[in-house]
């Protein structure tokens, strides 16, 4: 059964995507920064905010002191614009790039551990919320979710808070078969447009030209879905441990052009979707 | 039989069969949440519709007519159905009986100010 809508007055102003997984490992953060940086590099105004509150690390790829964190403003201790550090001067984008960090302490992490399904219901609510803001009052073009893989509650929030989920896979049986649990379970559920993005393919396996088109145009029927890309596994990328914003700092990297690829795609994909509805 | 009496069994059929299409869709909307429930350690626990907060996993749980409303409504906060049938598309009289279905299962609570009637959820 699918069950496909979208709330009205929801995607007008702006884009929301949410970057996900079944299983950790996939790249998700670091594509989810860089694919922030490339839409802020080309001139959109972008927020990324990290909902991986169990495993933080978007603040390993931002340096930043912010004032509060995404667990103050869901504890209603704040707005989303106090969680917010604009590092656009610091990596020269064109457009905008917001951050907004998690706390990372065990503290806090443990504290989110405790929450109940009423606090959950909140975040629920406040996330909706988050995105009039972001929108109207501060300009934003697209928000990026980065999550924690998985089914867990700040996941499927910012699934639900998404006009477009995009789910990271590598290529592996379990991978697919969790992913495809994930789209009937969750996404489907919920009406999520979705995609399918390949990421740290073995060299070996990456086919070129047709080749990839072709295994695209399989694994795409396989799920359902439309595949946005294949990015093959780069050993300095892994070794790097997520430290660099390719797309920022090394734009002639094979990763960075990956990157500006599914960034063309996805404006490409999102702009016929606005056009259709 | 007439005519009339076999078109009579026909249309019984079908609603018969679209029953049990129901029937289905809301057994597996059943397993995905207890599936979904028990991935979040709430394995065990009994569904009972009427005091589950209007979180994500309850809204995976409703039929998706009514998704559609709860989710309009967990952005608005507090908003009448013209105002959710604005968010959704839907008409009005269409998001009223949903609002409605969704008070009476607990999900929300309602209010009037002057002419217009408030639908909300609890606690916010």
């Amino acid at each position: 059964m699918t069950s496909t809508f979208t709330l009205r007055g929801s995607n007008i102003l702006g884009k929301t995507l949410t970057i996900h997984s079944y299983k950790g490992g996939t790249g998700k953060t670091s594509i989810a920064a860089n694919l922030a940086a490339s839409y802020a590099k080309n001139g959109s105004d972008v927020c990324i905010l990290d909902y991986d509150f169990r495993a933080p690390s978007m603040q390993v790829l931002f340096k930043g002191k912010p004032k509060n964190y995404l667990n103050d403003f869901l504890d209603e201790k704040c707005d989303i614009s106090d969680v917010l550090i604009d590092v656009t001067r610091k990596n020269k984008t064109k457009g905008k790039l917001l951050v907004g960090l998690t706390g990372h302490s065990t503290k806090t992490m443990r504290e989110i551990m405790t929450k109940d399904r009423k606090w959950e219901m909140k975040a629920l609510h406040l996330t909706l919320s988050a995105k009039a803001t972001l929108y109207k009052d501060l300009n934003v073009d697209y928000i990026i979710f980065d999550t924690s893989p998985g089914m867990h509650y700040s996941s499927i929030n910012a699934i639900a808070a998404s006009d477009f989920a995009l789910l990271v896979t590598k290529l592996d049986e379990f991978d697919f078969e969790g992913t495809k649990e994930l789209i009937n379970g969750i996404y489907d559920v919920l009406g999520r447009k979705t995609g399918i993005l390949l990421n740290k393919i073995p060299t070996m396996h990456v086919p070129i030209g047709d080749g990839q088109k072709k295994l695209e145009e399989k694994l795409g029927r396989s799920f359902n879905f439309p595949i946005f890309g294949m990015i093959p596994c780069y050993c300095d990328v892994q070794a790097d441990g997520g430290k660099t914003i390719y797309t920022l700092q090394k734009p002639n990297h094979p990763f960075s052009q990956s990157i500006e690829q599914l960034t063309e795609k996805l404006e490409d994909y999102l702009g016929k979707l606005d056009s259709s509805e | 039989m007439t005519n009339e009496e076999l078109k009579i069994i026909e249309l019984l059929k079908k609603i018969n069969s679209t029953l049990e299409s129901l029937s289905n869709k809301v057994e597996k909307s059943i397993k995905i949440q207890e599936d979904f429930l028990g991935r979040l350690g709430h394995k065990g626990k009994t569904l009972d519709l009427d005091e589950m907060p209007l979180d994500v996993a309850t809204l995976l749980y409703l039929p998706d007519h009514l998704r559609k409303t709860a989710l309009a409504i967990s952005e608005l906060k507090e908003a009448t159905a013209s105002e959710v049938s604005e968010k959704t598309g839907r008409v009005r009289a269409a998001e009223s009986d949903y609002l409605n279905q969704l008070v009476s299962q607990g999900h929300l609570k309602k209010k009037r100010k002057g002419h217009d009637v408030y639908f909300y959820i609890e606690g916010e």
